[in-house]
């Protein structure tokens, strides 16, 4: 018995989450490095992408329902916040709450359906629908509403406050404050997908990627497990496109474009190892950071160095790489621990 | 002797194939009930219309007089039909507890319970040594056992089993029909889906022969080895 549900060991414990904690004691410390301002809002930006990589890795990663659509949810919330504020004046935090469970349900009602197809169809027709909702928000008269290519304009998140402060002070409030927000949701997001991926429920989203028919076949309910871990899996998206929206308007087609919201959490996912959570969390922080330090380097060549980069990458290892360098780092922590 | 699982009529065609064409079989409970047939016979779609993964076209399947034809598969395992399939079927990227303990918890919810039935399924099939490996560090026997243990946890009234003794050495086989023998002598019902009749044909109360979707002969092992019809499907000649 002992054997096959032993608890983990204390050193196990201490030595699994010391990288955990460093890793959020230099996120927390970063800011107060004086990193400036272009920095901190990188930084913001990939918190976020964080919940989105998790969005991908929680069901994609588990199942091998590859839902491309993440981008359209995240995209959706932006949208939802916006069209609350803009409309009916509801102010944006409040707007940015509602714009969730919203984001949540039209995610599941448009997208749900297509559970029943597997494969690589399921792939295209999930990408279909933020590519529809591009069409949608540029073309008339949908564009009059939603601000065509322009975007909506709304008041960022704890504007009406900074505008109470000296101004000297606003930018860094506004900056500082989204980046500590983004790294709460960041962490309480990690955490919490870290749970579920590892706990029964998690296990099941597995089983049904590893093989539907024998899941179903020996008890598990696949299309529950399916339609709740694509349930969490929107609420990671919606959450992160809601915050993000919050703190960037006005919200535009960007948000929804895959090229901008998909690509970079899913070669996050690939590249970190799929399913494993904390290979592409991990992956999230060092593929955007490289990108964004590669500008500084060499320009406008960053996107394709970066790219070649991930080809090099995916090609010699499809599986992933950093969750392996993660786990040979465990091992010699363990090492230097047991001395 | 009351009857635990029956199918009425069932037919099931793929496209122009008629796979299964009016099949009607009656099994008691606390037998063992073979089912043989040559390749392509519809075996292997029987017992998937009957764990409900396929979706027959006509007919019944009854389950202690319940009809549960439009019930979906792990429903009908919550009912106590348990199935192992054919080609020792995994979850080849679970430990080997989880690939029995996610059953437990799909059926009785509860953890407790779950764990402790999950530990008495290992146990009872040898495999509480590898309960922390993966299923690929495991011999084919071992893997027959991990697919015993499914079944064995979800505590069935009736257990499908598709070509159990495939890839068993002798001695494996042996201990196969050790397990059968004890599991049916507490009660489950077995319906055995085997290529090997010279160890199917020890341990069958009845059996069943299928010819191209047809049922062709149905009794006691010893008499349908003598039918006529059967001997014509297995060698080609009456």
């Amino acid at each position: 018995m002992s054997v096959v549900f032993a608890k983990r060991s204390a050193k196990d414990l201490i030595v699994g989450k010391i990288p955990f904690l460093i890793a959020l004691a230099v996120l927390t410390l970063l800011p107060l490095l004086n990193v400036g301002g272009f920095w901190l809002d990188v930084l913001t930006k990939v918190n976020l992408f964080l919940l989105v990589t998790l969005a991908i890795d929680l069901y994609s990663g588990t199942t091998y329902y590859l839902n491309l659509g993440v981008s359209f949810t995240f995209g959706f919330a932006g949208y939802s916040l916006a069209l609350l504020n803009v409309y009916y004046g509801i102010p944006t935090e409040y707007s940015m709450l509602l714009a969730i469970p919203i984001s949540i349900f039209f995610s599941l009602a448009i997208l749900l359906p297509s559970l029943k197809i597997r494969g690589v169809y399921f792939a295209i027709l999930s990408l279909l629908v933020p590519i529809i909702f591009v069409g949608i928000v540029t073309a008339q008269p949908f564009s009059l509403y939603l601000g065509g290519e322009g975007g909506l304009r709304f008041k960022q998140l704890f504007l009406d406050f900074a505008r109470s402060l000296p101004p000297g002070v606003r930018l860094t409030f506004l900056q500082y404050s989204y980046y500590y927000i983004s790294l709460a949701a960041a962490v309480v997001g990690y955490v919490i997908a870290y749970k579920i991926g590892f706990s029964d429920f998690g296990f099941m989203l597995r089983a049904v990627g590893q093989d539907e028919e024998l899941a179903e076949g020996t008890g598990i309910n696949t299309l529950k497990v399916k339609v709740i871990g694509f349930l969490i899996s929107s609420a990671y998206a919606s959450v992160a496109g809601a915050l993000y929206a919050s703190m960037r308007p006005p919200v535009t087609v960007d948000l929804v474009v895959p090229a901008n919201t998909l690509i970079p959490p899913l070669t996050s996912v690939i590249v970190g190892g799929l399913g494993t959570l904390i290979g592409p969390a991990i992956a999230n922080y060092l593929l955007l950071l490289t990108y964004e330090l590669l500008w500084g380097l060499i320009g406008r060549w960053r996107v394709i160095a970066y790219m070649l980069l991930l080809i090099i990458i995916i090609t010699i290892k499809p599986q992933g790489i950093v969750f392996k360098a993660y786990v040979e780092a465990r091992k010699f922590l363990r090492g230097v621990f047991s001395e | 002797m009351s009857e635990i699982l029956g199918c009425e009529k069932v037919t099931k065609k793929f496209g122009g194939l008629t796979a299964l064409n009016e099949v009607s079989l009656s099994v008691v409970k606390g037998e063992i009930f073979g089912i043989i047939g040559p390749n392509g016979s519809g075996k292997t779609t029987l017992l998937n219309v009957i764990a409900g993964l396929i979706r027959l076209d006509e007919g019944r399947i009854l389950l202690d007089g319940r009809d549960i034809t439009k019930l979906k598969p792990h429903e009908r395992v919550k009912l106590g039909i348990a199935r192992m399939f054919q080609g020792m079927r995994v979850f080849p990227y679970l430990p080997v507890y989880l690939n029995v303990e996610l059953v437990a918890r799909s059926i009785y919810g509860d953890v407790r319970l779950a764990r402790a039935r999950t530990s008495w399924a290992l146990t009872m099939s040898g495999l509480l040594p590898e309960a922390g490996e993966l299923p690929i560090r495991l011999t084919p026997y071992k893997l027959r056992m991990l697919e015993f243990a499914r079944i064995l946890v979800s505590n069935p009234k009736i257990a499908l089993l598709d070509e159990p003794f495939a890839g068993l050495t002798p001695d494996e086989a042996e201990a196969m029909i050790g397990l059968i023998r004890k599991f049916n002598s507490l009660g489950v019902t077995f319906v055995i889906v085997e290529h090997k009749l010279r160890y199917l044909m020890r341990i069958a109360n009845r059996v069943a022969v299928l010819n191209q979707g047809v049922k062709i002969a149905e009794g006691r092992p010893e008499d349908v080895v003598r039918n006529p019809q059967v001997i014509e499907v297995y060698l080609g000649v009456s």
